[in-house]
């Protein structure tokens, strides 16, 4: 194999995704094919996508395989693959649970559609890239594909108010984070992060004297990324987002920016301030101790479960970080986490999608009540995912809680995981709420969606089984998927 | 010594396949649910019996043992294994489920769930007494808490989601301190053995420091405090006992509290040895406080679920009082008497579920003159009352009396405030007895209550056989207890300066004796 057919290779899941995007488009605006041409372009499209990060994974995940290309601006590594096979698929369950949203726009389904995959492309290049400047273009692509989707109802307000606020918001920390690259460049003289005189070779070869400005940088860095994956005390825009934008597409919102935003967090972090880790493990400490706990007190006053869910997704954020403050050696434990919370997010806002109706904003835990009986499958898959989220052993996420917790004592933070784990207990109050209301209570009598029956469509029934499935799956035998992630670590 | 057959995997995944077979029943022969249930959970004690016949007597290490690594990298693997002191506890619940199952015809709504529910925290049980994994023990205790939750959430009384919820959480929160400290005892494992392990028989080869075992002692501790429960971690049992239904009463006074008592003895007494030498005062003092208090409460109560529910308290401040007393007797006292009280307050609920099948009340003053209409019944609580408070001859005396001889030899200011207790319960029960059933009927509604049925009768008789038997003739029992309390002594011994005294020679209690 030429180099030359290598360098395309490197980007292959990028080109996939967005040749299904561009075929998906022009089939729709010259054929009257309607919903059915999306579904296989976007198939295609996600299909070849993580075939081809299946395959790179394979080829490139030892370390002398893993090599950059475009003058480092993308790595092909264990890590970028596995951001791939996780994002796609992910992308692809997400687009199954929002069938429904998307159809109901109509034609403007397809730009819809398309949107959701682009997003997924921002997210993989955030992922796979070795330069900060690609960084921010990874997650600019990614960012602003979430902020047309969270306002996609156009006619309701809340979500246009969601959409405008989580633009406004996200944009502010983007340039938080481009300034952040602006100071390590000035301390530094680099915005690569491999090869001779990039960031990881100069901090490892350089003692600085006067680091202010390098820690100013780290510090913006960590803010702007804190933001995208809803970290304390960078998560207010969540709450209000979550709940403004539509239910079909929620999950994805939060699942797909904590995949990619973790995903970028780790490179940064652990390979290109590798040898900064003291200064910046106990910030990470920092960040991650006030996540669990804002984030599960908020959740507890919750009545609506998205904003709930959001508030959770804060505290979530706090676990995932937790993992982080092990460098390198929790890089593997955070992926596990992540990829098996990303599922049960999916999973959670496809039935609160189905329960309360995919273009709508709000989501009353009230809506739930007796749904055990009105609706079995439903309540199982949501319960099952309350587990999960709880961190109930022999879910995937009392495995996922187990490995970041091992991670960050290995590395002496005995206290963040005491803190960790008891507000994992106090969480489960409101996780165990929703079941509560689903299960031991009855529908209150009344007028509206109290007493209906909702049905799940044949998309919707698949995400519900699949996220089920590897919930408890990975909860019961986690080992091949902890072997997997080990492998998965950055060049 | 190795299993030549995996009978312990079996033992933990029959009840979860019969669970699963439950939920797979067509769905319109709801009818078929609970007989196919009672049946299937015949097999687990089937299993057991083969146990308890395989089962060498005068060993005290593990036997059946299973063993095979899962995950190199954590030191994760499927260990299990039975000793003298899980053998019974095993036992117990394998005998309990099907009775408790056969108690349930009053459930009526979602059989089928709540069937497949009883059995899958019958596997998280088993699970809990046979795993010697820490994290695979782990994933039992919690995993367990699930199918409870939904148990009492479900079907149980009036306020059932406030008492489901405080079960669970208040039960979880215990746990989180002692998941902290599993995962630091494997961590740290791994500077002496080369690895990190949560294997049990490895960890106690680790040396943990002395400080360092009391911080470990106490999140353990917190946790199974809170299910024994251990004064002042109580609170959360009257309500979770008084909402469940009748089987789940049955299970949870019955099993799930030896859990804690069971985790005491297993993990505390052996993997911090220093640390349980140093702290016996202060568990001493609580247990006594619970044995004390537990009666005390036990006498007010005007609500017969809640008078047995408050007698578990301080029948189980027995039972740790008798761990802590350090001594082969006191610590064989405290395992026997784990069996003894999930019988007879087993019997207990038992009965109070069937009176309140009857008449919807559970208040004592609704009741009188019952021996009249019930006779059999009445005298099924008289024996089970006696056999609760310790009359000779029946299981409870063995028990107690082992525990009160062997807490007498190293903690005899204790032991006496404890036999207090013992009267206590001849109160609270006897005068139970005498408002609930002498007298002339009371009340009209009374006049025409059925008697012990055969299907009660059914889940008496066997209860009741077992509560003579253990009592006229524990030696069996005891005599497979004894090499792996005696065991767990002897590490103590070795492993600090503290010396158990010899039953029968004067004790040195004020320490005069050494030169």
């Amino acid at each position: 194999m030429t180099p030359d057919s290598l360098d395309v290779l490197a980007v292959a899941p990028e080109i996939a995704v967005t040749a299904g995007v561009v075929l998906l488009l022009l089939v729709e605006v010259n054929t009257d094919l309607g919903s059915r041409a999306w579904a296989v372009f976007a198939a295609l499209g996600l299909g070849a996508a993580t075939g081809m990060s299946i395959w790179q994974f394979v080829a490139h995940h030892e370390a002398a395989d893993a090599r950059t290309f475009y003058s480092d601006m993308i790595v092909m590594d264990g890590f970028g693959a596995l951001a791939g096979m996780i994002v796609f698929p992910l992308t692809g369950l997400a687009l199954l649970g929002g069938w429904q949203l998307a159809t109901s726009f109509g034609r403007r389904g397809a730009e819809f559609v398309s949107l959701v995959m682009v997003a997924a492309t921002g997210a993989h290049v955030m992922a796979a890239s070795g330069n900060l400047i690609m960084l921010f273009i990874g997650l600019e692509v990614f960012s602003i594909s979430l902020y047309i989707l969270a306002g996609y109802t156009r006619t309701r307000e809340d979500a246009d108010e969601a959409a405008l606020k989580y633009f406004l918001l996200g944009a502010f920390a983007s340039a938080v984070f481009l300034y952040g690259i602006a100071l390590v460049f000035a301390a530094t003289g680099s915005v690569s992060i491999y090869g001779p005189g990039g960031i990881a070779d100069f901090l490892g070869g350089v003692i600085l004297t006067r680091p202010g400005i390098l820690l100013a940088g780290i510090a913006l860095l960590l803010v702007g990324l804190a933001f995208k994956v809803s970290a304390a005390p960078f998560h207010v825009w969540a709450p209000d987002v979550y709940q403004g934008s539509p239910s079909g597409i929620t999950g994805f919102l939060n699942a797909g920016a904590k995949v990619a935003g973790f995903a970028a967090l780790a490179r940064v972090l652990t390979v290109a301030l590798e040898s900064r880790i003291d200064d910046w493990a106990p910030a990470l400490a920092v960040v991650a101790a006030a996540s669990v706990v804002v984030g599960t007190l908020y959740a507890i006053a919750q009545d609506d479960i998205k904003r709930m869910l959001a508030y959770s997704s804060v505290a979530h954020a706090g676990f995932i970080t937790t993992a982080l403050v092990a460098g390198q050696a929790g890089v593997g434990d955070m992926w596990f986490y992540v990829a098996t919370y990303a599922v049960q997010v999916i999973g959670a806002f496809t039935v609160v999608a189905v329960v309360t109706g995919p273009r709508e904003g709000r989501a009353p835990l009230d809506a739930f009540a007796g749904l055990g009986t009105r609706a079995p499958l439903l309540a199982a898959t949501l319960g099952l995912m309350m587990l999960g989220m709880g961190g109930i052993p022999l879910t995937a996420g009392f495995v996922g809680k187990a490995a970041v917790f091992q991670a960050a004592i290995e590395v002496d933070y005995l206290w963040l995981v005491v803190l960790g784990l008891v507000a994992a207990v106090a969480g489960l109050f409101f996780y165990l709420r929703v079941i509560v209301l689903m299960y031991f209570r009855e529908p209150a009598p009344g007028p509206g969606t109290d007493t209906a029956r909702p049905s799940v469509g044949l998309a919707g029934r698949t995400v519900l089984l699949l996220t089920s499935a590897v919930t408890v799956v990975f909860g019961v035998a986690p080992w091949p998927l902890l072997d997997l992630v080990r492998d998965a670590l950055p060049l | 010594m190795e299993a030549s057959f995996p009978i312990l995997t079996i033992l933990v995944l029959l009840p979860v396949a019969s669970g699963i077979v439950l939920l797979l029943l067509p769905k319109d022969r709801t009818e078929l649910v609970l007989p196919v249930a009672i049946l299937l959970s015949l097999l687990p004690l089937g299993a057991t019996g083969w146990i308890l016949y395989e089962f060498q007597t005068g060993f005290g290490g593990f036997q059946f043992v299973e063993r095979s690594v899962w995950y190199e990298a954590w030191g994760v693997g499927w260990h299990l294994g039975i000793d003298g002191i899980s053998l019974f506890l095993v036992a117990l619940t394998t005998f309990l489920f099907p009775l408790s199952l056969l108690a349930s015809t009053a459930i009526t709504d979602r059989v089928r769930e709540y069937a497949a529910s009883m059995l899958f925290l019958e596997a998280g049980i088993l699970g809990v007494f046979v795993a010697l994994d820490l994290l695979v023990f782990f994933v039992f205790w919690e995993a367990m808490l699930v199918p409870m939750y939904f148990i009492i959430g479900i079907w149980g009384g009036t306020r059932r989601v406030y008492a489901a919820v405080k079960f669970f959480l208040y039960t979880a929160l215990g746990s989180a301190l002692m998941f902290a400290g599993i995962l630091w005892l494997a961590v740290s494992a791994s500077d002496q053995l080369g690895g990190p392990t949560f294997d049990f028989t490895e960890l106690l080869g680790v040396e943990i420091a002395r400080t360092t075992q009391f911080w470990l002692f106490a999140g353990f501790a917190l946790s199974f405090g809170i299910k024994v429960p251990l004064f002042p971690f109580h609170t959360w049992l009257p309500d979770a006992h008084v909402e469940a239904p009748t089987a789940g009463s049955v299970i949870l006074a019955g099993v799930l509290l030896k859990l804690g008592a069971y985790g005491l003895v297993r993990f505390n007494l052996t993997l911090f040895p220093e640390a349980t030498v140093e702290l016996v005062p202060v568990l001493a003092v609580l247990s006594v406080i619970g044995i004390i208090y537990g009666a005390v409460v036990a006498i007010v109560q005007s609500d017969i679920k809640r008078l047995v529910a408050y007698s578990s308290v301080s029948h189980l401040g027995f039972v740790v009082l008798g761990i802590f007393a350090l001594t082969t007797q006191g610590l064989q006292g405290g395992v026997i008497q784990m069996v003894n009280h999930g019988l007879t307050t087993g019997v207990l609920f038992i009965l109070v579920g069937m009176i309140y099948e009857r008449r919807h009340t559970r208040e004592i003053g609704d009741f009188g003159g019952l021996a009249r209409v019930m006779p059999l019944f009445a005298g099924a609580f008289l024996f089970t009352a006696f056999a609760s408070i310790g009359l000779p001859g029946l299981n409870g005396f063995v028990g107690e009396f082992l525990v009160l001889m062997g807490s007498y030899l190293t903690l005899p200011v204790y032991a006496i405030i404890a036999s207090f207790g013992v009267i206590l319960a001849a109160v609270y029960l006897l005068w139970a007895y005498q408002r609930m059933f002498t007298g002339p009927i009371t009340v009209k509604e009374n006049e025409g209550l059925a008697d012990v049925g055969f299907r009660e009768a059914a889940i008496l008789l066997p209860m009741v056989a077992l509560i003579v038997f253990l009592g006229v003739y524990p030696k069996p029992a005891l005599e497979r207890i004894e090499p792996s309390v005696q065991g767990i002594i002897d590490r103590i011994e070795l492993t600090t300066d503290y010396e158990a005294p010899e039953f029968g020679v004067e004790a040195d209690l004020a320490g005069e004796g050494d030169e």
